[in-house]
């Protein structure tokens, strides 16, 4: 009898149990700090959370010893969160959603990728900026940071985007820059029969398909009509019955025929460009500029340089160059973080300040050009100073579909899938997605 | 002959009190009695049923519904219908990826059971390394996906060991995973490379029920060998056959690790699946409802090719 009781009674307390740990479990995992405030992860007066892009994760990446310069300078605490690339756009969406973002984070401008900031500022999630960010915003980038003429979002330099090239393989392969397409489709037979290439490309990876065909465009259709995307979000244009994208993708299709990438070009992944530049197998590819300051930096003694994609035969350089990133507030953040987030944006406006992130991060000052130009980019100092550039043209597109549809369509015109027609046709499928 | 009734493990009876206990004299309860071993009633399960309805169903079905708007993943979004499913329809990159899907799925079934069945057939009995061999072949089962992704990326990469092979005997070298002909056949390789040692243990669970007494009798009677594995082997293993074709088709109908590793859905979409195209459309475009719609879509074909699977593999006798 005694036996039974108590097995009674511990079936009861079975019962009674499971739902009670069930219930603290989900509580546990559900519950939030009744204290934390109604959004942002816990900034302060005297401090604030930062999240940034950190494709190798490690403590050099430029957001990150800027944070340090800072916090070093003012006293004030940052958290940090460098997040892989690949994700970063999900991660802040998600946890901008859940309420529990970081105070300040880099965004890219526009609407055309997945971590662009316009779309979270049209959902409230972004905190309008004042004057100060505003002023930086280069003329004719506008619509990239804007939403009826309010500021959501702060540049930080211009990256500008050509061919990154390696000078000194060129030199001993004996071949200078070409001015125009037939002179680099000659190029391209020479440095083949020597088992070499003009470019080396990553074929596998359709970012860098998009890239190059953004980087040939800029001389294609940006250089005649900068107001391009303009034209095609009215309506007025489109990619299919465009001569210069029709231009462009043949040119990709001329280039695979005359072998100016590397062998095996369309199974190729990055490895394969860095190989090929810092080897001199290859004499140049498509990375942006400050990929291409890392590289150097990297690898002392390799003369890189970005130079404008040689133009169409006849046609005059042209490049992109464009604030690819660029820093928000959290509008759900506490008003002590906000605050402080906001002298952190200030710090970052001020000249010095400003060039110092250049020199980090291997672009051009955000007013442009000056005595700290860097060496890389000398090539291209005529152009910027001119003017003779177009800000990415994927920021400006309405949805990273677009970008996709091109990138894959180049990737499958290497491979030998469709032709230049039906690429363009998707590409206008996908904006007007 | 009372052995032969039920295996040593059988305590049914035993359990429900309908037989005496060893060594016992106690006379048998009868079946309306209360069974000997009490612990545990029905609704008992009801919290654990209760959870896995809500976190499994309910959140399933509430991800669902997505699937009938134009979410984009932030903001507000607006009930479509079924113009996801429209779109879906319309969209040449979608009935790609379906195509691909079922020729992976398909593929994948038929090479991980044929070459499950054929290596559990050679490493059943008689071979004295036969358990060292089949440590050998199921070894792959046991590694990341991803990892084995990423050693037979390297494998068919164009300066990759494969066409240094080819470039041995004279042949051309080819881009194994950027041509659009050879990319899927390479995926397909590489999912059944790793799976089949998992197919081969579940074939050798169910030939170690064949008893061999049978097959050496049917021999002594002339049957021949495929006679013998066409009535006596394959009968006997029908549930092995029927669990191992059920689980490497839902596997092949999911598959996402090695076609994200290897070629990353390219070149163009040319191996892009279902489940890619889940992921693609939603975390990396952001088309939230469309991604739900094609997920949803590939839910539905996994449940009607299981239960057809499951009814034609059924033991009909």
């Amino acid at each position: 009898m005694t036996q039974q009781r108590h097995r009674g009674l511990r079936r009861i307390g079975v019962l009674v149990a499971v739902p009670a740990l069930s219930a603290l479990t989900l509580a546990a995992c559900g519950g939030g700090d009744e204290d934390s405030g109604a959004g942002g992860s816990g900034g302060s007066a005297d401090g604030f959370t930062f999240a940034f892009e950190n494709a190798s994760g490690g403590q050099q990446n430029p957001w990150q010893l800027l944070a340090d310069e800072y916090a070093q300078e003012s006293g004030v605490q940052i958290e940090t969160q460098g997040l892989p690339p690949d994700s970063y756009g999900l991660t802040m969406r998600t946890q901008l959603q859940g309420g529990n973002a970081p105070d300040v984070m880099m965004f890219s401008p526009g609407a055309g990728n997945a971590n662009a900031v316009l779309p979270l500022a049209e959902a409230g999630y972004i905190e309008e900026l004042g004057e100060e960010s505003a002023a930086l915003v280069p003329e004719g980038n506008e619509p990239l940071f804007e939403i009826d003429g309010k500021v959501y979002a702060q540049p930080t330099s211009i990256i500008p985007v050509g061919m990154v090239w390696n000078s000194s393989a060129a030199s001993s392969a004996g071949v200078e820059v070409p001015e125009d397409e037939a002179a680099m489709l000659d190029a391209c037979s020479t440095l083949a029969a020597d088992g070499k290439s003009f470019l080396a490309i990553a074929g596998s990876a359709p970012p860098n398909m998009g890239l190059m065909a953004m980087a040939i465009s800029a001389t294609r259709v940006y250089a005649e009509t900068p107001d391009w995307n303009e034209q095609r979000s009215a309506g007025d244009v489109s990619f299919a019955d465009s001569e210069g994208w029709q231009a462009t993708l043949q040119t990709i299709v001329d280039m695979n025929d005359a072998g100016c990438f590397q062998q095996g070009a369309a199974g190729g992944g990055f490895d394969a460009i860095t190989q090929g530049l810092t080897q001199g197998t290859s004499l140049g590819a498509f990375v942006p500029g400050a990929a291409a300051t890392e590289l150097a930096n990297a690898s002392p003694g390799l003369d890189l340089q970005v130079q404008p994609f040689p133009a169409a035969d006849g046609g005059d350089p042209f490049v992109l160059a464009s604030p690819n990133y660029a820093l928000s507030i959290n509008a759900s953040a506490d008003e002590g973080a906000k605050e402080a987030a906001r002298e952190f944006l200030a710090w970052m406006a001020e000249p010095e300040n400003a060039a110092r992130f250049v020199e980090l991060q291997g672009g051009v000052a955000i007013t442009g050009p000056d005595e700290n130009l860097s060496p890389v980019y000398e090539p291209l100092a005529d152009l910027l100073t001119n003017g003779d550039y177009a800000p990415l043209p994927n920021l400006a597109w309405p949805n990273p579909g677009v970008y996709d549809a091109l990138s894959t369509g180049v990737q499958g015109l290497l491979a030998g899938q469709g032709d230049v027609q039906s690429v363009l046709e998707g590409i206008d499928q996908a904006w007007d997605q | 002959m009372t052995a032969t009734m039920g295996t040593p493990q059988d305590t049914g009876a035993l359990v429900r009190g309908s037989v005496p206990a060893a060594g016992g004299g106690q006379p048998a309860r009868s079946r309306r009695s209360r069974p000997l071993i009490t612990y545990g009633r029905w609704w008992w399960a009801l919290p654990a049923v209760a959870m896995v309805l809500l976190i499994h169903y309910a959140a399933t079905a509430g991800g669902a519904l997505y699937a009938f708007t134009d979410w984009t993943g932030i903001g507000d979004f607006e009930f479509i219908g079924l113009d996801n499913f429209r779109r879906i329809l319309d969209d040449p990159d979608s009935i790609g990826s379906l195509q691909n899907t079922l020729f992976l799925a398909f593929g994948f079934l038929v090479l991980t059971n044929v070459g499950g069945l054929l290596l559990a057939l050679a490493l059943n009995r008689t071979l004295k390394t036969r358990y060292l061999l089949r440590v050998l072949f199921f070894m792959p089962v046991v590694l990341s996906p991803l990892a084995v992704s990423y050693v037979w990326k390297f494998i068919f990469d164009f300066n990759g060991p494969l066409n240094d092979v080819l470039g041995w005997v004279g042949a051309e070298p080819r881009t194994w995973l950027a041509d659009p002909a050879l990319a899927l056949w390479a995926v397909l390789v590489v999912m059944a490379w790793q799976t089949t040692g998992m197919v081969m243990v579940i074939y050798l669970a169910g030939l170690a029920t064949v008893p061999p007494e049978i097959e050496e009798a049917a021999a002594l009677d002339g049957a021949s060998t495929w006679r013998r594995f066409r009535y006596i082997t394959v009968p006997s293993v029908r549930p092995s056959i029927a669990i191992a074709s059920t689980l490497m088709l839902i596997q092949g109908l999911r598959v996402f690790d090695q076609v994200m590793a290897l070629t990353g859905g390219g070149p163009a979409g040319a191996t892009e699946t279902l489940a890619t195209q889940v992921y693609k459309e939603t975390f990396a475009l952001s088309n939230f409802g469309y991604g739900a719609a094609l997920a949803l879509v590939l839910t539905m074909i996994m449940l009607v090719f299981s239960v057809l699977q499951q009814a034609a593999t059924r033991d009909r006798s």
